[in-house]
């Protein structure tokens, strides 16, 4: 059932809305500048901040447009003087006692205070009284701190607890000047969700413990990603620099993850950071390279400025290549985990028929399979791989689906000499690896290991770096089958490459040109120096 | 190549000039070998002139009354600083009156241009460009400036006040 269509006007261009739709939301769909704090898109309307004033005609007095509805031949604006006026002085009262401290705020930068009064600010102040002292670096649990005097009492994050992740933690206490944010004693902001409420708060008041004082924001450059945390696929924000990732944030999307996404998926930004990566290609420790070709020997193996040696794993492939890709004595198989994209997986599962064995030597990896089905139902799923969806369509459609025991049966008689594993790039969510090495390092002698992060050193594992999420492209296909494409956005270790960029050097082949490094944009225009007439 | 051919004789005046320069040479070198404390220039690195206290030169940080740095690290001097010298990593305050403050601050002075944009930026004078002009070193090491020289080094003694106080400001209601 559609619903009824009105007709409006908005600052002076006509539109139709559906009946129901209140003025904010036809100003968003217009991309027209509007002031507000309290409204935010996947939240109720509280109507608390009073800044988003529109002028309607026949209507003496403004109105609040985020809980005024649409109705047939409304003629709405928001340029005029009054307008202009009541948010300026609205501004004024925000700031009363919020404390000018915008150099150690953490939000400076992405503050939508800060944003509006550039717009409308009043630049001196008239108010007399002294600002109300509040509580500062209020501890909120594991994860927040609040600061109450930059607090503007919008409701937001009090929303947020009430009505999506429905655990009523915060709330408004006492009245007036005096009233702040806070939490029931022993009751601490501990849900899943909890972070959610920085990245809605509009001001500093709410900051991750995580991220705090880490880096300014305006040092950070944003791309467009998805998460790998689990199999929902909340569409993210990355906030990185050439130094690697800080902090991840949702990304709307209606059809995934709306407005939000689960703490949880807020850890992945770690996962491709230099610290904690497998900076280059590692042989087992029994086997011991020519002379002639050692991963040190030639010039050009020197271990870069950036961390390891760029070469190190084109050479181990090369080895690998010479040692085990031969199709006669068969006796490989292949172990995949659904952390990597459909395209790796076809080149790979394709390459491994051809040249190594048959569908019947491909398994599949499922990690924790007790709460595998999990759901809390918001976000958050028990399957922590980002594509086990892809992984099966690819294995169906190659006829390639085989149970763990026939692996475990036919390793434990020894058929199996060379065990090729696509390994899981989130080792924390595979809580029997540990465990699986063992057995694999047990039955069979020559294991090639893809992997992100290094795993223990090994009599019999050859560890080959791959790329993760943030450096490769591909697509991934969440668990309600939509397809998700990420981009290549900056590579942190050099000498990592992709399940397909390895297939090709197994092939033989040789991997196509690099693409020109990554053009580093300066991360700040000098104010002082870039806008010289200005100033 | 070509020469030219002035027709007009008097260029021949050039020598006068020459021998008048000669004569006032003579005459300072004179002077000065008779009272040496008029002389203008100075017997470096003996003998050192000292600017005053407006002078842009190496860099103070400045501390509160009880001797810890002013430094909040808002990080305004590392992002107004054109020669992207400063260096400085925050990190959170015991107290709670303390937001932040820096647990390195470092200064690569052989990249700092000593254009005061630092000094221009910082909103709570923490850092100053002082009279000191001198940075020689011995090794690359000595010219990347941590904390511990920038507010405490032998010439600054206890280190030098800030002009901003927390304590003053809040009584006074900002």
């Amino acid at each position: 059932m559609s619903k009824k269509l009105v007709k409006c006007e908005i600052n002076n261009q006509e539109m139709e809305v559906p009946e129901g739709t209140s003025i904010i939301e036809a100003f968003k769909k217009l991309d027209q500048p509007i002031a507000h704090y309290c409204w935010h898109p996947g939240l109720s309307v509280a109507g608390v901040c009073r800044l988003c004033m529109v002028d309607i005609e026949g209507i003496p007095k403004l109105q609040i447009a985020c809980n005024t509805e649409i109705k047939e031949g409304m003629k709405i604006s928001n340029q005029s003087e009054k307008v202009k006026e009541a948010v300026k002085w609205g501004l004024e009262f925000h700031l009363i006692n919020h404390p000018l401290d915008c150099p150690i705020c953490d939000q400076a930068g992405e503050c939508e205070l800060q944003e509006q009064y550039m717009h409308f600010g009043q630049y001196s102040p008239n108010m007399a009284e002294r600002k109300v002292k509040k509580r500062k670096v209020v501890d909120l649990g594991s994860k927040i701190v609040l600061d109450t005097e930059r607090c503007i009492l919008c409701s937001r994050c009090v929303r947020f607890t009430d009505e999506v992740s429905k655990t009523q933690e915060l709330g408004i206490f006492n009245r007036g000047d005096k009233s702040e944010i806070g939490i029931f004693k022993d009751k601490p902001l501990e849900n899943e969700y909890a972070v959610n409420t920085v990245d809605i708060c509009p001001v500093g008041a709410l900051t991750s413990k995580d991220f705090r004082f880490r880096q300014r924001v305006w040092y950070l450059k944003t791309a467009d990603s998805i998460c790998t945390g689990c199999s929902t696929g909340c569409n993210i924000k990355i906030d990185y620099n050439e130094e690697g990732l800080f902090r991840v944030q949702p990304r709307y999307n209606k059809e995934v993850n709306g407005y939000w996404m689960c703490d949880k998926g807020r850890e992945v930004y770690s996962l491709p950071n230099k610290e904690g990566r497998l900076l280059e290609a590692k042989v087992p420790s029994s086997y011991s390279f020519d002379k002639a070709d050692s991963l040190s020997s030639s010039r050009e193996a020197r271990p870069s400025r950036t961390g390891g040696n760029p070469a190190s794993s084109l050479k181990v492939l090369k080895k690998i290549k010479d040692l085990f890709v031969k199709k006669e004595d068969s006796g490989s198989a292949l172990i995949l985990t659904a952390q990597y994209t459909v395209e790796e997986y076809e080149d790979l599962v394709s390459f491994f028929i051809k040249y190594l064995g048959t569908q019947q030597d491909i398994y599949y990896w499922r990690n924790n399979p007790e709460s595998f089905d999990d759901f809390d139902g918001l976000l958050l799923r028990g399957d922590k791989n980002p594509n086990t969806k892809g992984l099966m369509e690819v294995l169906t459609s190659q006829g390639a689906i085989h149970s763990w025991e026939s692996l475990q049966n036919r390793l434990e008689q020894k058929e199996i000499k060379v065990l090729w594993v696509a390994g899981p790039e989130n080792q924390k969510v595979y809580p029997d690896i540990k465990e699986k090495i063992n057995t694999f390092e047990s039955y069979c002698d020559n294991i090639i290991w893809w992997t992100a992060h290094p795993l223990p050193d090994s009599q019999k594992i050859w560890q080959v770096p791959t790329k993760t999420f943030f450096e490769k492209e591909g697509t991934f296909i969440n668990q309600s089958g939509q397809a998700q494409k990420v981009k290549a956005i900056h590579q942190l270790v050099p000498s990592a490459l992709s399940l397909s960029e390895s297939v090709t050097l197994l092939k033989g082949e040789e991997l196509k040109k690099p693409e020109p490094p990554f053009l580093v944009t300066p991360m700040k225009t000098n104010h002082f120096t870039y806008k010289k007439k200005v100033l | 190549m070509s020469r030219v051919r002035r027709k007009n004789r008097s260029v021949v005046w050039y020598l006068p000039p020459i021998f008048k320069g000669l004569l006032f040479t003579f005459k300072k070198m004179l002077t000065n070998l008779s009272g040496k404390n008029k002389m203008l220039t100075l017997n470096y690195p003996e003998e050192h002139y000292s600017y005053g206290p407006r002078f842009k030169g190496n860099h103070i940080l400045t501390v509160k009354k009880d001797g810890s740095l002013r430094c909040t690290a808002c990080m305004l001097c590392a992002t107004n600083c054109p020669a992207n010298c400063i260096k400085i990593i925050a990190s959170e305050h015991d107290s709670p009156e303390v937001e932040k403050y820096p647990i390195a601050y470092e200064i690569d002075i052989l990249r700092c241009v000593f254009c005061g944009f630092c000094e221009e930026a910082c909103p709570v004078d923490a850092i100053r460009m002082g009279p000191e002009w001198q940075a020689a070193g011995l090794n690359g090491e000595n010219f990347i400036y941590d904390i511990k020289y920038l507010s405490k080094r032998d010439s600054l003694k206890e280190g030098v006040l800030s002009r901003v106080d927390d304590k003053e400001r809040n009584k006074a209601g900002i």
